[in-house]
Parts: C-alpha cells; structure tokens; sequence
C-alpha cells in the first residue's frame, strides 16, 4: 500500500491527465474583502515602520558594515552546470504540481482556517528545535535562546505548538537552518540545483536540507521522527508548505520561466548571504564568475 | 495590489532589457508627442502602485472560482518550448441565481487570474454577476492555445480569436449556471480588445453582447507601445553597459536595505517595503513603468517570431527543444524594442498573409478608429480613463471625448490603470454596465 500510492502519482504527473475538451478545477473561493484587510494592516505597518527609520536608524545598523556598491553585484549569468538535469527536473516537478501536489493542497485548503493555522504551528514549532541548534552553530546565540524560548513558549502555553503563544508576547518567528549555517561559514551557493518534488535550490541549500532533516531525525521531538507517523506527518508537512506557498508553475505562460525563477532564486539567496555577513566588507567578486559559483 | 507590487518590484530587479539601435525597415507610426509629458510624479507613482488598500470600493466576503482550461478545436500545432501551454486557461465566479454575465480581459500579456483581473471579478461578483476572466490574445497562453495565427497583436484578428473562444467558453459553463445577459469588458489593451469583441459580435449575433466598457484603453495600440519604448530608451538608456548599471544599482540597493533590516529572510513583505523606498524620483518609476511593459512583451515577441518563421531569434529549422536553453534567445530578445516586432515580425508575416494589404492598413486596424463609427453611434460602448494616462497623448485624449461623448468618464488622475478598483471607479463601472450611467458629472 505505502509503495503503490506514490507510484499511481508518479505514472499520473508524468503521464499528465487524458485529454478532454474542457477540465474544471473547482478551486477554494477568492477572500477579497480579508485580503485587502490584510494588505491594508501590512501598509499601514509599512508606513510607521519608515516613519521610525526616518527617525532613528536601528541600534543594529548604524556603521557597523561597509555599504555594498554596485561593483559588488554579482554576474548577470548564474552557475548551473546541470542545466539540462536542472531543466527536465523543472518540468518533471511542474507536471508533478499540477496533477498530484496542487490539488491536494487546494483541497487541503478547503479546511476551516483555524485548523490549517494550527497545523502550520504545529510544524513551526517543530522546525524551532532546528533553528536553535543552527543558530548555536552560527553563533548568534541571542537568536538561538529567543528560538528556544519560543519553543518553550509554544509547545507549554500553545498546546504542543498549535497556537503561536509567542508571536503574540512579540517574540516572532525567525527560522534558519543548515543550509544558512553553511553559508555563514562562507560556502557559496554552488550550482543551481532542482530538487525532485521539491524545487529551486543550489548544492548548499539542498545539502542544508539534508542536514535539517538529520537533526530533526536526531534530536526526534516526542518520537515524531520513528516509525509509521513519521511518514504520515512528513506528507502532512509538505501539503502545509505548499498550500502556503502562492506559486502556480508555468502561470507566466513562459518558455523562459526556468531562467527567470532561476535568476531570481539565486539572487535572493546572494541578497540573504550578504546579510548574514552584514558586519564584514562586502566580498568582492569575480566578474568572470557566474553568480553563485 | 500586493502580488502587483511584488512582481513589479521582482521585475525591476530581474530583467534586463536593452535597446537595439538598428534601424527597422518598416517603422510603425511614430509615437506623436511624448505622453510622458502629461504624467506627473502622483501619475507615475499611481500607475507603479496601483490602488492604495483604503481606497478600494468594498469588496465580498467570498468569490467561488472554477479554473477552466479548454482545448481549442481550431489551435495551431504546439511548439515543444510551449508545452505547458496547450489549454487555453480562464477562470470563473458563478452567481446561484440566473445573473448577467461580465466578461473581463487582461491588459498586454497578462494571464486570465493577474491582480487587476482579480479585484475587477471581485466587484463585479458583489454586484450580482457571474464573472468570466480572460487572458489577453498577447498572453503566450493564449497565443499557443486560442490563436489562428501565433502573431499577436493585431486587433482585429486577436478580436475574431477572442471571439471564437468566447462561444466556445460559454457553450461549456457548468449546466447549473443561468446566464440573463452578457457584458463585456477589459483594462489597458484588453478594454480596446473588448469593444473589438462586441462589434464583431454585432454583425454575427452569435453571442449577443449588451455592454462593453474600456478602462484606460489605447487608442493606437502602436503609438502607445512606441512611447513606453520611448520612455525605456529615455530613462534606461541605450545599450549593454547601461542595462548592466541598472541592475548593479538595482541590486546594490535591495542587498544594503536588507543588510539594514533585521530580517532573516527577504520575503514578500520585504519586496514591498522596498519598492517603495527604492523608487522615489520620475525617472526611477518611468523606468520602472517602461521596464514592466517591455518585460510583458517579450514572450509575444518570441512566440510570434516562432510562429511565423521570421528567423528572428530563432531558427525556423531548428526550433528548440523542451530541455534546451533559452538563455541566449532571452539575452536578445531583452535588448529588442516593441518597434522591431512590428518591422520584423508582425508587418511581414500579415503583408505575406494578405497579398494587397498595405502597412498603413496593418497600422489602421490597431487603431480604435477602425470602430470608430460604432463606438459613437452605439450607446452601448462605454470609457473610463485618466486625464494623466501616460500611454495616451493630448491628441488621443481628445479623440476619446470626442467619440464618446457623454458615454465616458475623464478622472483628473490615476495614470495608467492607478485607479482601478477606487470606490469612484467602480461605481462609475457598475452604473455603465448596468444601464444606469447618466453622463458624466464633472
């Protein structure tokens, strides 16, 4: 039974759907009217938070790094070495969204709110046991107790994770993982690098992945990460992220989609490694280099 | 609105276009007068940032949507580069009672679902209609799965391909569904594409389209693409070296306020706050406009120089295959003016296609003119737009008032498309589509 389901899904996303004259996706309804309720809140937010930067530029950030100029932007051409694996990769995950992992997820999305929210705290909170420990190995132990303190918090006062006690004493979520801690320990990104099922991604982040999952596996929060429900809640966390992940493939219509979203993931990944190093002259870079080599 | 900005603000960051400075052999008319002269700072910072949340008319609780996607019996073969794009996508909101139908199309290159689309399905689901959103017959998805030809652009041929897929849509709406009148309507190019729509339909009679209203349409389709190439060429510059500075500068700002924030990751909300603080003169948000538009461009570009084996940017003996690259073909086509479409692409292939046609009836057939005597005879086709439209000049503004007479209403400002949604405009909106509209006030 484990092994059959996910080879139905296999021979489903690659062999795509029969062909009919129309296919209906009933998909979950429009909210509009809590939409812009929450666009409204984010720019109102926006404006007090520019309004306090014009007043008093944050403890943080003043003359503590050397601003970066635009001789250290990196190349216009990204690394990727394995673009034709990269490129059937794209598309087998494309088909793959579209026949099995969207509409599961939409259908999850189904689901009264309050639900959804609690499962999404539940797995944040799990992720916390992750982000203390890479925080320690980056060394920003301020971030790693307020991880840790959030773990405490959620997991007491908000049932085991459910609710996100934490957010609301304003202490709030700031994840990090392996893959961030590699980079804080001055690994590049690497080549650009399609995971199956799973998406963009460079040689370090996909390696972070997998040191993400070790230390949940070792550390295994109240044997989550044993036998069969591990399974069940692995699934359960992929159809989560998804379902909040506002990304439809091939919605830009595009035979350039593959280069766009490839250029635009590299550099946010180069945007957040500048970041981590925000104390330190900016690297300088090899114009001879694609971007993330 | 905030998907709008985050593309838009992704966008400026990610591509790269840059001008070609060959000459064409055959020029599309020239862009008479810089609109741009028109538009000031609140213009061009209304047409960047679209509606601010306060000011949007009020909105429902919720919308019910079903994504259709259609095989079109009519569509040419698929390129292998296009695979994803064999069905022609829309989206519709059905009402539970019998309701008239509002038939929405996307402005250049936009998809069937893009931010504008979706508050204008919200609405009009609010007052009471079913509501059907279309890609626009620029959208590469609408090119390789709806079009007769693969050669975009062209008003009156993207109208007859509207048109077709428009029956073939309602004839599949769901059984259940009760349609008392329709109403078309569409934003940008796709308000132009709209009327086109209903006067076809007013020699077929096949659908029996009521209304049509045009929000912010060009009048040239040519001549306003030919001044935000214009703008691009002003404010950008001319070649490599310029396009490679614009990114650096561009890049160098987003990594120093994130450097400056306290986050630990750059997300969406990140983007937003910094499109704002990144643009703040004229000339950063002309460039920004000028960016966009030739960004929408570029898939259209590449599809009709595919289909008509121009030879352009690729080889008609060698098209490419789904796993090559197609970064170089990117690389060109980035750097190529809308005015190069027309020259190299569009003019030959619908010169070839119609012996004794001339250029200058290719150019009369992406003016509204070519309808003109419908659209000021007929009391049924109604406009909105802003006096400050940066894709219009004085002349074209004027040639707006002229045909429509009391059925169109002029707001002081918004730019481009900076008011849609504003309680002001949808009010406007539902009164002209419902029958209510009672002449301009001001």
């Amino acid at each position: 039974m484990r092994t059959t389901a996910p080879v139905i899904m296999l021979l489903l996303a690659l062999g795509g759907c029969a062909s009919q004259e129309v296919r209906y996706r009933y998909l979950p309804p429009d909210t509009p009217a809590a939409d812009n309720a929450v666009n409204l809140e984010k720019a109102l937010g926006l404006a007090a938070q520019v309004a306090s930067a014009a007043k008093s530029a944050m403890p943080e950030t003043t003359g503590e790094f050397a601003p970066i100029t635009p001789a250290d932007a990196p190349p216009l051409t990204t690394y990727d070495p394995w673009a034709h694996f990269n490129r059937s990769m794209y598309r087998f995950n494309a088909r793959f969204d579209e026949a099995v992992f969207l509409p599961v997820a939409n259908g999850y999305r189904r689901l009264p709110s309050p639900i959804r929210a609690g499962v999404h705290n539940f797995f944040g909170n799990l992720a916390e046991v992750d982000s203390v420990v890479n925080y320690t190995l980056q060394g920003r132990l301020g971030r790693g107790l307020r991880s840790l303190g959030r773990f405490a918090i959620n997991s007491t006062l908000g049932l085991g994770g459910l609710f996100d006690v934490a957010e609301k004493l304003n202490i709030p979520r700031a994840p990090t993982g392996f893959g961030t801690t590699l980079a804080k320990w001055g690994m590049h990104p690497g080549p650009y690098l399609v995971i199956p099922f799973y998406g963009p991604s460079t040689l370090r982040e996909g390696i972070g992945l997998a040191g993400d999952y070790g230390t949940s596996y070792a550390v295994n929060v109240a044997n989550l990460y044993r036998d069969g429900q591990s399974w069940g809640l692995g699934v359960l966390n992929a159809v989560d992220q998804r379902a909040n992940v506002d990304f439809r493939y091939y919605a830009s219509g595009s035979p350039f989609e593959y280069d766009t979203i490839r250029f635009l993931y590299v550099r946010k990944l180069l945007i957040e490694d500048a970041g981590l190093h925000r104390k330190e002259p900016p690297k300088r870079v090899n114009p001879d280099a694609p971007a993330g080599e | 609105m905030k998907q709008s900005v985050v593309a838009f603000a992704l966008a400026i960051l990610f591509v790269f276009p840059v001008i070609a400075a060959d000459p064409a052999p055959i020029q599309p008319p020239p862009a008479s007068g810089p609109a741009t002269g028109l538009a000031d700072l609140a213009a061009l910072r209304a047409t960047v940032f679209g509606t601010p949340p306060q000011d949007i008319a009020p909105l429902p609780e919720k919308v019910p949507l079903l994504e259709m996607d259609l095989a079109l019996p009519w569509a040419r073969p698929v390129p292998a580069v296009f695979w994803f794009d064999r069905r022609l996508r829309v989206w519709f909101s059905a009402q539970d009672k019998p309701a008239p139908l509002a038939i929405v199309i996307a402005g250049t290159g936009g998809d069937g679902n893009t931010a504008k689309l979706s508050v204008l399905r919200a609405v009009l689901y609010g007052a009471g209609y079913h509501v059907l959103t279309m890609p626009s017959p620029t959208f590469p998805g609408f090119i390789v799965s709806a079009s007769s030809t693969g050669v975009a652009g062209d008003l009156v041929q993207d109208g007859r391909d509207l048109y077709a897929a428009i029956q073939q849509i309602i004839a599949h709406l769901p059984r259940k569904v009760r349609v008392t009148d329709i109403d078309i309507l569409g934003y940008s190019l796709g308000g132009a594409n709209a009327a086109m729509v209903k006067s076809i339909d007013a020699a077929e009679r096949k659908v029996n389209i009521h209304r049509a209203l045009m929000i912010n349409p060009p009048v040239s389709l040519f001549a306003s693409v030919g001044r935000l190439d214009k703008l691009y060429a002003i404010t950008l510059g001319l070649g490599d070296a310029g396009v490679e500075r614009f990114y650096q500068q561009l890049y160098a700002a987003l990594a120093n306020l994130y450097r400056t924030s306290d986050r630990v990751e750059l997300d969406e909300d990140f983007l937003l706050g910094a499109a704002a603080a990144i643009l703040k003169t004229n000339a950063e948000f002309s460039a920004a406009i000028a960016l966009t538009f030739r960004i929408a461009l570029i898939n259209m570009f590449f599809a009709g120089d595919l289909y008509s084996g121009s030879g352009i940017v690729v080889d008609p003996r060698h098209p490419p295959n789904v796993g090559d690259s197609l970064e170089e073909t990117f690389r060109i086509l980035r750097g190529k003016p809308f005015s190069e479409y027309f020259s190299k692409v569009f003019a030959p292939y619908y010169l070839r296609r119609r012996p004794n046609s001339t250029v200058d009836e290719l150019n009369a057939e992406s003016r509204l003119e070519f309808i003109g005597a419908a659209l000021r005879s007929d009391p049924d086709y109604y406009a909105q737009t802003n006096s400050d439209d940066l894709i219009l000049d004085a002349a074209e503004l004027d040639w707006l008032k002229r045909t429509f007479g009391a059925r169109i209403q002029i707001y002081d400002h918004g730019g481009h498309l900076g008011n849609l949604g504003d309680r002001q405009q949808v009010a406007d909106m539902l009164d002209m589509l419902g029958g209510r509209w009672k002449g301009s006030a001001q």
